[in-house]
């Protein structure tokens, strides 16, 4: 038998490289959708990683981290913020 | 807007979750930041039975923001006030996290109640009556659960008045015995009453109360 094939689609799907949460703590939105202020998901909108392993939508941390309440630490467990290197 | 989106998400998943014991409702339709939150008093407390209601008003920079939230029913309490239900609560506060939402500061507040702080009140009255009397605190907190908050079949929740003519002297923990002796020397209980909730006192003996409080009724 012989097939000739005339067209197709390829479909593909991606998460980011982190399994531990799905949701931003902070906007309540899928890691894999966008901060509330971003339209496109993806690299436009990435994710910020703590050293205590906390992850969030980085324009919802750094948002976070302005405000003066923040004292710069992490929403989750209240220790400074800094982001993860590796 | 995040912020309605976000909020639209907790009302949804707090009614996803009937079991924690926590209703959220909007005041109006047409305006997500003025919520009302209603959960039961805590088991094996004064506040046992009774129905809360709770004030909320959301923040536009919320949840970067704590929701300001304050009692509705009137709850006898060393960290809210019994005046206005005013609550004094860290994470409503300087410890407020945008991870937090409504259900969590709603629990918080009925842990609240379980716990209280009377080192850090909201109102010192109160406070000072759950320190020097802890019975006598509770027997106030838990009538306060009766006729506001409808603790056995009482009042409903909204009710800012209670269902029935409250017992002065349950209301405000004030001793029966020392109220009368003063009746009996021709004051009008009403006054007796007012003078002794001006200066704090719940109970004649101490040495030289008695004398501050005929003071205060010759005045």
């Amino acid at each position: 038998m012989k097939v000739t094939i005339n067209r197709w689609n390829a479909v593909s799907t991606w998460h980011w490289d982190h399994a531990q949460e799905e949701l931003c703590g902070i906007c309540r939105v899928a890691f894999e959708g966008t901060c509330p202020t971003c339209k496109y998901p993806g690299d436009d909108c990435p994710l910020i990683i703590g050293e205590c392993k906390h992850a969030f939508h980085m324009h919802c941390l750094l948002k976070w981290l302005t405000t003066e309440s923040s004292k710069g630490l992490c929403p989750m467990c209240r220790r400074k913020f800094k982001t993860a290197t590796d | 807007m995040s912020r309605s989106r976000r909020i639209a998400k907790e009302m949804q998943d707090a009614q996803a979750d009937p079991q924690s014991g926590i209703r959220l409702e909007m005041v109006s339709e047409s305006d997500i930041s003025h919520l009302k939150g209603y959960f039961e008093g805590p088991p094996g407390t004064p506040y046992e039975g009774g129905h809360y209601q709770v004030d909320i008003e959301i923040p536009s920079d919320y949840p970067f923001k704590p929701p300001r939230m304050k009692f509705d029913t009137k709850v006898y309490h060393p960290n809210i006030s019994s005046q206005t239900g005013a609550i004094c609560l860290d994470i409503l506060k300087d410890t407020w996290s945008p991870v937090l939402t409504l259900k969590a500061s709603l629990i918080s507040l009925q842990s609240l109640l379980t716990s209280p702080e009377p080192s850090n009140p909201q109102d010192a009255e109160v406070a000072k009556h759950y320190m020097a009397d802890r019975r006598g605190f509770d027997n106030t907190a838990r009538y306060w659960a009766k006729v506001y908050a409808g603790a056995d079949g009482g009042a409903s929740a909204t009710a800012t008045t209670p269902a029935k003519t409250p017992d002065v002297f349950e209301l405000y923990g004030i001793d029966r015995d020392s109220v009368k002796a003063f009746e009996s020397m021709g004051f009008d209980q009403q006054r007796i009453v007012e003078v002794m909730r001006r200066i704090g006192i719940k109970k004649v003996g101490a040495d030289g109360v008695e004398d501050r409080i005929l003071e205060e009724l010759l005045k």
